[in-house]
């Protein structure tokens, strides 16, 4: 007889040191264009409005930018999640723009940006 | 019991020539301490000084500041110490930077360790003083300096004061 199949359940805490955010920048008058560099430089002057010059040194990095749609993958060291989103929160205005941050995803895992459920398409047949 | 803690840093006022000290005033440390946490940790920093810091006691003569902040954010008030470098008092500017001394819960803790520092900064005056009477008003002071009085105080009090005496070296 077959032994029933086990069922095993791991869990972590703070399995990652890192944290990755998946964001994109809202203008109000359309897109520009904006550099990656200036994208990161960006974020960083919403990080030194907020938390000074020590906030703004807290190193963050910026995988992937989207130049078309404005899109960006972020990842930052577990201590320093809470500052870069209530930045990213608080940044108003790009060169006099008024523009916002749009936080899609955070995730430990950068495995998990990469399937998104509000961008899920389903098949012409839905098969029950 | 629910009540607010606070840290008292004991701080001193290094300048390079001590006349310039005499026109100190706990308005300008205020002022300096909190362009310096602006400056450091930005829009947080500056609503964080604003709730808990004061300066409570500033001696111009020795340049002794007693600044007390809440206990929660005393590491980053202290942070911010280290990037002062001017204290400008009424459009002069002093150089100076300030030295943490002592990090104590309570007013009375600062107290007695002042005691003792300045104790042991006589001792360390006396090999360098040159003629006799010079070391005859050291020894003097050595001894004058005790704490006595502190004890007195507690003995009046009924002890209902009991601050966790936060004392860490620094």
């Amino acid at each position: 007889m077959e032994e029933p199949s086990k069922f095993e359940r791991y869990v972590y805490k703070n399995a990652s040191v890192y944290h990755y955010m998946k964001i994109s920048l809202v203008l109000e008058n359309g897109n520009k264009y904006i550099t990656d560099a200036q994208f990161k430089q960006l974020i960083i002057c919403g990080l030194k409005d907020l938390y000074g010059e020590v906030g703004a040194s807290f190193p963050f990095d910026l995988l992937k930018f989207d130049q078309n749609e404005l899109t960006g993958i972020l990842r930052v060291y577990n201590s320093g999640l809470v500052k870069l989103w209530s930045a990213l929160t608080l940044l108003g205005s790009y060169q006099n723009e008024a523009c916002a941050f749009r936080v899609t995803q955070v995730s430990p895992f950068l495995l998990a940006l990469s399937g998104n459920s509000r961008e899920l398409r389903f098949g012409d047949q839905l098969i029950w | 019991m629910v009540r607010f803690k606070s840290r008292y840093l004991l701080c001193e006022v290094c300048v390079p020539d001590r006349s310039s000290l005499q026109l100190l005033e706990d308005r300008t440390i205020y002022n300096t301490l909190r362009a310096a946490v602006n400056r450091a940790h930005g829009d947080y920093g500056s609503a964080l000084f604003n709730i808990g810091v004061i300066v409570k006691y500033l001696n111009a003569h020795t340049g002794v500041v007693l600044i007390r902040s809440r206990k929660k954010h005393y590491r980053l008030i202290w942070s911010a110490l280290s990037f002062i470098t001017c204290l400008e008092n009424r459009g002069q500017k002093v150089q100076c930077f300030l030295n943490c001394l002592h990090v104590g819960g309570t007013i009375r803790t600062c107290q007695k360790f002042l005691v003792k520092y300045n104790r042991q900064q006589l001792h360390r005056m006396l090999p360098d003083c040159k003629t006799d009477a010079e070391k005859q008003e050291v020894r003097r002071a050595i001894l004058s300096c005790s704490l006595s009085n502190v004890r007195e105080e507690e003995a009046d009090e009924d002890g209902s004061d009991d601050d966790d005496d936060g004392d860490e070296e620094t």
